[in-house]
């Protein structure tokens, strides 16, 4: 499988060990605005702007759901398809929050994916930089956000 | 086979066994499990080895069918420190961690009638 494809480089290592140690066919870590950070196993950029839309929404409604009916929001988010399965959960790094999507199937199993995605949280604890890698976001700019991070992760419009 | 508390419980009992554990087949997550004896825990020790366990048994599953075998009916990882036996019982998995001076033919006859559901 090619290499993840990352807007900040000190997520790469990680990413990579995670794909590689749990199995996975495809993922995406995200910040919770729907900035994509990272990136395995998709060629097309509009794929991962749909993901990463969609990943974005479903944890805000997740988040808030927790909420109501526990008092907490959830953390992870586990739907098992009929061939294949979708793992979402949070991470954080210094305060920063995360979010991944992973989808897998038989040849790996939701257990052996939480195993490695708490292994790839500490990582990304220790690797995180010193400076903030993000840039103040203004409200409302979401479009903006995603568009210039699939810009990173696959090149500007035109070149994809 | 017998409710998991009991089969668990039972396997627990056995001389040398460590830890006995029932596993989801297909998700590797714990249905039931015992407290580990007289052996140091990390916070996610059993959860890991279930997890690893039973993708392990689901891969020896694949190399027995592969090698026109058939369904593997008992699998043992021998270690430095004590051995892990995993068998299969239709959607899950009986995992115990075993003490190298353990009674091994007691564990396997007891792991293999539990999963047959005698």
């Amino acid at each position: 499988m090619a290499n993840p494809t990352v807007a900040e480089a000190w997520v790469e290592a990680p990413l990579k060990k995670l794909m590689e140690d749990a199995g996975l066919i495809s993922g995406v870590l995200l910040y919770p605005t729907g900035r994509a950070v990272g990136q395995f196993g998709f060629s097309n950029a509009a794929d991962v702007m749909s993901i990463c839309a969609l990943t974005s929404a479903i944890n805000a409604s997740a988040r808030e759901l927790g909420r109501q009916l526990d008092g907490k929001p959830f953390y992870e988010l586990h739907h098992a398809g009929a061939e294949r399965q979708v793992f979402m959960a949070r991470a954080t790094a210094g305060g920063q929050e995360f979010l991944f999507v992973g989808v897998f199937d038989a040849e790996s199993s939701l257990g052996m994916v939480e195993i490695y995605f708490a292994e790839f949280q500490k990582a990304l604890e220790k690797l995180r930089p010193e400076a903030p890698q993000t840039r103040i976001l203004k409200p409302g700019d979401f479009e903006g956000e995603l568009n210039r991070s699939l810009d990173a992760l696959f090149g500007p419009i035109g070149k994809r | 086979m017998r409710a998991v508390t009991q089969v668990v419980s039972q396997l627990s009992r056995v001389p040398g066994v460590v830890a006995a554990m029932v596993v989801g087949a297909a998700d590797g997550l714990i249905v039931e499990t015992s407290a580990m004896m007289g052996a140091t825990e990390g916070p996610d020790t059993r959860k890991h080895t279930a997890a690893l366990a039973a993708y392990l048994y689901s891969k020896v599953t694949r190399a027995s069918s592969a090698a026109r075998l058939g369904k593997p009916s008992f699998m043992r990882l021998e270690a430095e420190q004590g051995q892990i036996c995993v068998v299969g019982a239709r959607d899950v998995v009986l995992v115990t961690i075993v003490s190298p001076d353990a009674n091994l033919g007691r564990v396997r006859l007891d792991m293999m009638t539990a999963a047959k559901g005698e």
